[in-house]
């Protein structure tokens, strides 16, 4: 038995050690990485100053482009959609890191089905800001209710897991765009899509994203910026009151909702999509058009 | 509950403890411990399969016991009859039925039939196939006498539910895991140990090799249609390491957390890619299930005791029920069908028990791995059309390869050792032997793994893939 108590003990101060030591050169790897992921989340952390940011998902980063979009409100924009920080979890880790050093005029949210609807393992996405964990109480809080808080204290190496392979892929390649506005282009689909599904209306209501929602919020009506939500068009038809449970927050909280999908926005040219959900650039290009004119009246209110 | 999640990192430290901590000379409380563990393990994912279990192992355990009382040849044998009906008829109808109503409406619909049959929604119990073929194996093996009927009904339950291999194997045998249950297990460091770098090295196949191998994988068999050649040949490539990390994965560590426990369970798998025979393939691929056919189907087909023609016909007919048994889809049978041919022509020829060396070796062993990755291609395809369009693709639409710098670092970080473990330990090279004699090198190299995993490995849970059969 004290041959195993040793051999438990060495092993750990081993692996606690190691564990450190490693979780600073991830740190390193990560703040120099030019991965998808990376460069945006430490953009938004540290050098981030405009004063319209965008955040959302993928069909954020690759819908709306900055310089149209600023060129028309003449202020300045960035684009912080996150590629697979798919929900309001994400988003408000995204904001939260953004808010430690800066804060905007206006923020626009683009927002979806999964931002509402009971999803399984809907916290995953939050682990890509892992490695950002303990630089607030509202980034924490996430990772508490997410219920890996504390096994990302216990090993800080695992932090860096969920892109450890790509953080080491973006110091070789780089996905960073020469405008540095944060817009992503996806470029033109050999075959653009054909078919028009209808997404039916979600049955079960994820009330921990709604109030996840709510303090997204919060956290802007604090500061005094503005909020705009949107749902960018896709490819797909939708049932009527797709999105009210999104839509009764934002009216009850006093913010604009511009809903595209629902208005049908350019289901007559399948040639502007890449696939059912994301916009090539030729079609974020005129949606960005259409948007930054309506943003533009909305704030001239 | 799955070896990869959180739950059973909690969970098996906790049984371990409580076992070591009841007197090894009170064997009926452990074995009570473990089987409440093994039935815990099992409810994790649906607790009303676990009544599955438990109807197989009541089916299995009167039979046993029918087939001990009886003295006339025909009343053991209806036992045993009756034990092989019955806990086959739960096999094919939670896991056969819908392929087969699938089918045959399918038939009908083609001669203008359109009778409509009807299915049932039911789910695959986790592991129905590997504890199923267990209890079988003990009813035969009493029937043969090469066993002894165990009449305590909490032992034999434990020995079709323990949990290390309850849901993915190894099939363990009735002569060697039953007396082991009846055996005084004093906690003994190295054997522990053993134990402990057995599932390490488990879970570094599965989280860092097959769970790295299969993002990419996945992605090129799922959307077929959107890719080339050159991804088809990469994935299929890919294919064969990501279902060896997962499964041999899975094995070491029943077998490790086995260890850890005292219980020494059968090796499941030896280094199978460096067969230099499809014969030899399957002395080294899923020992258990490979052994369970060929003593519970093969010989008493006939085996090799009978003419040259009918050897064929035993070879294929075992190896198109090890395909079914895999799974009910056309894929795993045509999959075991063509090992089956591969294992007729090699009889044929006289390659399977030869022994090579030198060029002669590395040329057989190349044409071997070659031959079984195109069979995986039939084993990993959702359907035989795709199958096929991958088949064909390499050869005919052959293009730069669908790239993802990210997933191939992940591979690259564990490929490379698992290949030089292998061929060490395959080819007895042991430089480095001193070193890991010494006690603090050993412990040291267990935190580097660990830290290595926690770096590299997908740590979201995903499912071992043996689990759907």
């Amino acid at each position: 038995m004290k041959k195993l108590i040793a051999s438990i003990t060495v092993i750990c101060v081993i692996a606690f050690g190691l564990d450190r030591l490693l979780s600073h050169v991830m740190w390193q790897v990560n703040q120099r990485s030019h991965d998808i992921w990376s460069y945006k989340i430490k953009y938004l952390y540290n050098d981030a100053d405009q004063d319209v940011i965008l955040f959302g998902t993928s069909r954020c980063n690759n819908h709306y482009v900055s310089s149209i979009i600023a060129d028309s409100l003449g202020l300045s924009v960035y684009n912080g959609g996150i590629s697979s920080s798919h929900n309001i979890f994400a988003h408000y880790i995204a904001l939260n890191i953004l808010l430690q050093h800066h804060t905007p005029k206006v923020v626009c949210l683009e927002l979806s089905a999964d931002d509402f609807q009971k999803e399984a393992d809907a916290f995953s996405s939050t682990n890509i800001f892992a490695p950002y964990i303990n630089k607030s109480p509202d980034i924490d809080s996430v990772f508490r209710v997410a219920g890996t808080y504390w096994p990302f204290m216990i090993s800080h190496l695992y932090r860096f897991n969920n892109k450890a392979c790509e953080n080491l892929a973006g110091l070789v390649l780089n996905w960073e765009k020469d405008d540095a506005s944060g817009y992503q282009p996806i470029q033109r689909p050999a075959v653009f899509p054909d078919c028009l599904e209808k997404e039916a209306k979600a049955e079960i209501i994820d009330s921990q994203k709604i109030d996840f929602l709510q303090r997204f919020i919060t956290q802007c009506q604090r500061r005094g910026i503005r909020l705009v939500f949107m749902v960018s068009p896709k490819y797909t038809k939708v049932a009527p009151g797709y999105y009210d449970a999104l839509k009764s927050v934002a009216e009850s909280r006093g913010v604009p909702f511009l809903d595209y999908h629902s208005a049908g926005l350019f289901l007559s040219k399948p040639q502007l999509f890449h696939d059912s959900s994301h916009l090539w650039d030729e079609g974020a290009r005129a949606y960005s058009s259409l948007f930054a004119s309506d943003l533009k009246r909305l704030l001239e209110r | 509950m799955l070896f990869n999640s959180v739950a059973f990192l909690l969970f098996f430290p906790i049984v371990c403890l409580l076992y070591y901590a009841i007197p090894a000379n009170m064997l009926r409380a452990r074995n009570l411990l473990l089987l409440v563990a093994s039935y815990y393990f099992y409810m994790n994912w649906e607790p009303a399969y676990a009544l599955l279990i438990l109807t197989s192992t009541l089916i299995t355990y009167l039979a046993a016991l029918g087939i001990g009382y009886f003295k006339e040849q025909s009343k053991r044998k209806l036992c045993l009859v009756s034990s092989l009906v019955l806990n086959l008829s739960i096999l094919f109808l939670f896991k056969y039925y819908n392929f087969l109503a699938d089918n045959i409406a399918l038939l009908l619909k083609a001669t203008a039939l359109g009778i409509d049959i009807p299915k049932f929604g039911l789910l695959l119990p986790v592991g129905i196939s590997f504890y199923t073929f267990q209890a079988l194996g003990y009813s035969i093996d009493v029937y043969r006498g090469t066993t002894k009927v165990e009449r305590d009904f909490a032992t034999y339950a434990l020995f079709v539910s323990f949990f290390p291999q309850l849901v993915a194997g190894p099939i363990e045998r009735s002569n060697n895991l039953l007396p082991q249950f009846k055996e005084r297990h004093l906690f003994d460091y190295d054997s522990a140990f053993a134990g402990f770098k057995m599932m390490l090295w488990g879970y570094f196949m599965k989280l860092v090799l097959a769970d790295r191998c299969g993002m990419y994988v996945d992605i090129i068999f799922n959307n077929v249609d959107k890719h080339n050649g050159g991804s088809y040949l990469l994935a299929s490539m890919l294919f064969p390491f990501q279902i060896y990390g997962d499964f041999a994965g899975y094995s070491l560590i029943a077998i490790g957390a086995a260890r850890v426990l005292g219980f020494r369970l059968m090796e499941n798998f030896h280094r199978p890619y460096f067969a230099c025979s499809v014969s030899e393939f399957w002395h080294r691929w899923h020992i258990s299930l490979s052994t369970w056919f060929k003593d519970y189907v093969y010989i008493p087909l006939g085996g090799n005791r009978v003419g040259r023609m009918r050897q064929y016909f035993n070879l294929m007919v075992t190896f198109v029920v090890s395909g079914i048994w895999h799974g009910a889809n056309w894929t795993f049978l045509c999959w075991g069908g063509l090992h089956g041919l591969l294992l007729c022509i090699e009889k044929a020829l006289g390659i399977g028990r030869t022994k090579y060396v030198g060029v002669r070796r590395f040329c057989h062993w190349i044409v071997t791995f070659i031959l079984v990755c195109l069979a995986w291609i039939l084993f990993r395809a959702n359907n035989l059309q795709d199958a096929l369009t991958v088949i064909a693709g390499v050869f005919t639409n052959f293009a730069e390869p669908y790239h993802a710098l990210g997933t191939f670092i992940g591979i690259a970080a564990a490929m490379p050792i698992l290949v030089i473990k292998e061929y060490m330990d395959e080819f007895q090279l042991h430089p480095l032997q001193n070193l890991a004699n010494n006690w603090l090198i050993r412990n040291a190299g267990i935190a580097v793994l660990i830290t290595y995993i926690l770096l590299f490995g997908v740590l979201d849970s995903n499912q071992f893939i043996y689990f759907q059969f």
